[in-house]
């Protein structure tokens, strides 16, 4: 009831503004400021390390931020604002379930402390068991579960409460791509019914699937918002061309860069993977530049703007790094 | 509140969901208590004699003699009898035969076979089989008299019994005069086992259980709960709320099972629980402690095995205090154990009331309040650090 109340009271269920976090010398999160609506699912994307975890931890007021503000449904968030924590519901990135309980009682447990009870309680819990289909298995202890049935109670102890805003870090990590797909359809489809949702990954496709905006995020800092398209044009419409081979790498980074097509090369132990203007007209000539500089080559791909070439774009690194 | 009894919860039932803890706290400490009991309790050392042989008048007036004299009797055959000397599970044996009891029935005299087992307490017992024949013998010889002077049997019986009835037959009182045999007058067999291991095993068994602390940081789950409508005290009170329900379950359970088991007599039974209840508050406060602290749960374990036995053997929980050496014994007293097992015994032994125990309470609670403030310090910054 407190939820609904507080919709409709704003339109922006999480509004960040400014937010800093250090760690000693280190700047973890750097002036980061973003907001979400209700329905929307907003993605930050970004490698590991990049300051994604810390953020979450902010918005869900686990550590305090050093600079900035969070706001969860109007409502300021901070560690001790238990009431802001009713309206969000937290997935972390590690498996948090109790291994020596069964999934019933992790669920229940759970949603005590979110102040459920009685057949409310009960009620939640069976429905929640019912939507990440651990119905057949809620009696047993989930250290006998599969990676994926764990990944699923994972999320399902974030939904027991029906929360306003669904903070989701890296629910897919370590996960087989069927209960990946299944868990990313779950995401969609709690976005169709209204639910907010913050969803860090590192992976591009996911990003790109489910998020309605994105918060491209480097070194503690937003390097750029806003859709799958918008981000794209950031680019200038470049293409991506991958060039997988063996020889003297180096070498032909070097040469490449001296071409006018290229406007940036990157080496990552495997192969080189260009930026460049026009991709299927430069290939020849790119392709006879790395074989001159020393490199014999094996494989050519083009790839069209996506958002791993925005973030090679933005932050001249692959996203994997 | 309903935060709180959930986490306190949830902490004892993944206790008593790990079968080796159902084990190592429910059945093993009772299992070592019968063992000591046996072995080191009081009546331990009563003296033990089998008789083989028929049944006759010889054997039952040779029971009822050694009986008298507190010797524990068995009726055996005679290989039974053989097998119990050589494992020491009797003193000493006699072995009867049918001529025995002829010649007693007769009042002649009869050779006894009598077979000492090897234990040291064995000579000490012969020597009271060998005053118990004698007086079984100067009995039937006294008799034999009067029914040799004609008299008979059934007037000569009586007349003996109303005879011994008239002296007063010498007695010997041993009067212990050293503190310690003192102390432990008129304890039962299991009593002081009891309360010893009672001490031990529940701050040792707080102390282990500290693992799920660390373990619930390293699965991310206090993460979790800090992201739910839960403030960090009301995590650190579930904690605590939940270490002592722990402690006082298992001391709670050997109290109860050691006086229906063992017929442990616990003397006033809430003021033991007032000194269990005390008891368990700190060996929480000590639990948490050491889960905050530490960041592995195996080395946890074994930091708790190892701090709670030389905590409990200093505490007087595995040799009684009263033979410490003096040093040794003021040591002792810097121990929660040394504390509870004073005022367990003052209950137990002296029918101590609240005000005989008021001083050992006072000082387990004072210990009990200051481990919960540092372990609660030390539990919230462990959270921080889980976060």
């Amino acid at each position: 009831m407190l939820v609904e109340v507080v919709q409709t009271q704003t339109r922006d269920v999480l509004d960040v503004s400014g937010l800093v976090r250090r760690y000693g010398e280190l700047t973890a999160v750097d002036g980061v400021s973003f907001h979400i609506r209700s329905g929307e699912t907003y993605g930050l994307l970004g490698p590991n390390g990049a300051g994604k975890t810390t953020i979450i931890s902010m918005v869900a007021g686990l550590i305090p931020a050093h600079g900035g503000t969070v706001r969860v449904a109007g409502r300021a968030m901070t560690p001790s604002k238990t009431e802001a924590k009713r309206i969000i519901g937290l997935v972390p990135q590690e498996l948090a379930i109790y291994p020596d309980l069964t999934a019933r009682e992790n669920l229940k447990f759970f949603g005590r402390l979110q102040g459920l009870r009685g057949r409310e309680l009960t009620r939640r819990t069976n429905e929640v068991l019912e939507l990440i289909g651990l119905n057949d298995r809620a009696g047993d202890l989930t250290k006998k579960y599969s990676g994926g049935m764990k990944r699923r109670l994972n999320i399902g102890i974030g939904l027991l409460h029906r929360p306003t805003l669904l903070i989701l870090d890296e629910p897919t990590v370590g996960v087989d791509p069927q209960s990946r797909n299944a868990i990313l359809e779950s995401v969609e489809r709690l976005s169709v019914e209204g639910m907010a949702v913050l969803y860090t990954t590192h992976y591009m496709e996911e990003a790109e699937r489910l998020c309605d905006r994105i918060a491209i995020i480097d070194e503690g800092r937003v390097q750029a918002e806003g859709t799958r398209d918008e981000l794209i044009t950031l680019t200038g419409g470049v293409d991506r061309i991958n060039l997988r081979g063996g020889g003297s790498m180096s070498r032909a980074a070097e040469a490449l860069r001296g071409l006018p097509a290229v406007q940036h090369v990157d080496n990552d132990g495997a192969g080189l993977i260009l930026t460049v203007s026009d991709g299927p007209t430069a290939l020849a000539g790119i392709v006879t530049g790395a074989g001159h500089a020393g490199m014999s080559v094996t494989s050519v791909e083009i790839v069209r703007p996506d958002l791993e070439s925005v973030f090679l774009h933005l932050t001249g690194k692959a996203l994997r790094d | 509140m309903s935060a709180i009894v959930a986490i306190a919860t949830v902490e004892l039932r993944r206790f008593l969901r790990d079968k080796s803890n159902l084990f190592f706290v429910f059945i093993f400490p009772l299992m070592l208590i019968l063992l000591l009991g046996s072995q080191f309790g009081a009546g331990s050392g009563q003296p033990r004699v089998t008789i083989a042989g028929p049944g006759s008048t010889l054997t039952q007036a040779l029971t009822a003699e050694l009986e008298s004299a507190g010797v524990d009797v068995t009726a055996s055959g005679e290989d039974a009898a053989r097998a119990d000397l050589r494992r020491g599970r009797t003193d000493v044996g006699m072995f009867l035969d049918d001529a025995d009891a002829a010649a007693f029935h007769a009042g002649r005299p009869a050779e006894l076979a009598v077979v000492m087992a090897s234990q040291s307490s064995a000579q000490a017992v012969l020597q009271q089989v060998r005053t118990a024949v004698q007086a079984v013998g100067l009995d039937r010889s006294q008799l034999a008299a009067l029914t040799g002077a004609g008299i008979p049997e059934e007037q000569a019986r009586p007349a003996l019994d109303q005879a011994a009835a008239q002296v007063a037959a010498p007695t010997v009182q041993i009067v212990d005069t050293g503190d310690v045999v003192q102390e432990f007058r008129g304890l039962g067999k299991f009593d002081l086992g009891a309360s010893q291991q009672l001490l031990l095993f529940v701050f040792l068994s707080s102390l282990t259980g500290a693992a799920t602390l660390i373990q619930a940081r390293r699965f991310g789950v206090v993460g979790r709960v800090m992201s739910a409508p839960v403030s960090s005290g009301q995590v650190v009170a579930g904690q605590a709320l939940g270490r002592f329900a722990i402690a006082f379950v298992q001391g709670g359970f050997i109290m109860v099972g050691t006086a229906l088991l063992f017929g442990v007599d616990w003397g006033n039974l809430w003021l033991s629980a007032l000194v269990l209840v005390l008891f368990c508050a700190v060996s929480a406060a000590a639990a948490m402690m050491v889960g905050s602290v530490m960041d592995n749960d195996t080395a946890a374990a074994g930091v708790g095995v190892g701090a709670g036995l030389v905590l409990a053997g200093l505490g007087g929980c595995m040799v009684p205090p009263e033979f410490f050496p003096e040093t040794l014994a003021a040591v002792s007293f810097a121990t929660p154990h040394r504390w509870a097992y004073e005022a367990l015994s003052a209950i137990q032994r002296h029918d101590g009331t609240l005000g005989d125990v008021l001083p050992e309470l006072g000082v387990l609670a004072g210990m009990a309040a200051a481990l919960l403030v540092l372990g609660a310090g030390l539990l919230r910054r462990s959270l921080n650090r889980a976060l």
